[in-house]
């Protein structure tokens, strides 16, 4: 798979083989944080320590839900980009620029659900070997490094 | 009679500054982390990146201090963008 900015202000996924594009179509699926209180916590985190009672009680009254919309907001674009990827046997996809910080935060969310819920060490996540993919957890690692791969395209897009 | 004096202990505290401390995740991406501090406080990308690294060596980082109410908008927008960032009052 080639990621690069072109001329058009576009992100264009190119040459995404049949493994990547299933990995692609599941970046908002893998997004949910209900049902899991660590991911919930991981996404959610505290903003002070909790001795800051009136804070934190505001927070979650007034803050959480805006956050919540943000978040389901950005997987709901990068769900409606990934509709046009193409059913090619090289299949391609392109993104407006402006898209960008909306497929950050969905690929971040992706990431930190599967982080969290599989319990990857520091060690495991820095880990520059190629897990073997003998458990879903090893599927679990090769995509949170599939879709930091494709951040780092996307940043480097931003960054023209 | 004497006169009650009121302390202005509420606008005293009111006026303490607050820190913005960034801390470390070993999910996020350095130059996601670089990226967002820019995007948030409008920092250049060498003072983003200096503290990015003292995120990733130190495991945190005070970006910004400040008011308050200021403080926790920026932790509001870092949350945002699930970075782990906290307000703090200095000390």
């Amino acid at each position: 798979m080639l990621i690069f900015r072109s001329k058009k202000d576009l992100i264009e996924f190119a040459e995404v083989d049949f493994v990547e594009a299933e990995f692609l179509r599941q970046i908002p699926g893998l997004c949910d944080s209900s049902g899991d209180p660590k991911v919930e916590e991981r996404f959610y985190s505290d903003p002070a320590d909790p001795s800051e009672t009136q804070l934190l009680n505001d927070w979650a009254e007034f803050v959480k839900p805006d956050l919540r919309h943000l978040f389901a907001s950005a997987r709901k674009l990068v769900e409606n980009d990934l509709q046009k990827l193409t059913q090619t046997e090289l299949a391609h996809l392109s993104v407006p620029l402006k898209h960008g910080d909306a497929w950050l935060n969905t690929l971040n969310q992706a990431r930190l659900n599967l982080a969290t819920r599989y319990e990857f060490t520091d060690m495991e996540l820095s880990s520059v070997e190629i897990p073997k993919l003998t458990s879903r957890r090893d599927l679990a690692l090769h995509q949170i490094n599939f879709y930091a791969a494709i951040q780092e395209r996307i940043i480097d897009a931003l960054n023209g | 009679m004497a006169d009650t004096v009121v302390e202005p202990k509420v606008e005293t505290e009111l006026g303490i500054p607050w820190n913005v401390v960034v801390h470390n995740d070993p999910v996020n991406l350095m130059t996601y982390v670089t990226l967002v501090i820019q995007r948030v406080f409008g920092y250049s990308k060498e003072k983003a990146q200096d503290h990015m690294l003292e995120i990733h060596h130190r495991g945190r980082s005070i970006v910004w201090t400040g008011p308050r109410e200021r403080a926790e908008f920026y932790v509001q927008q870092l949350h945002g963008h699930l970075l782990l960032a906290t307000l703090e009052k200095t000390s």
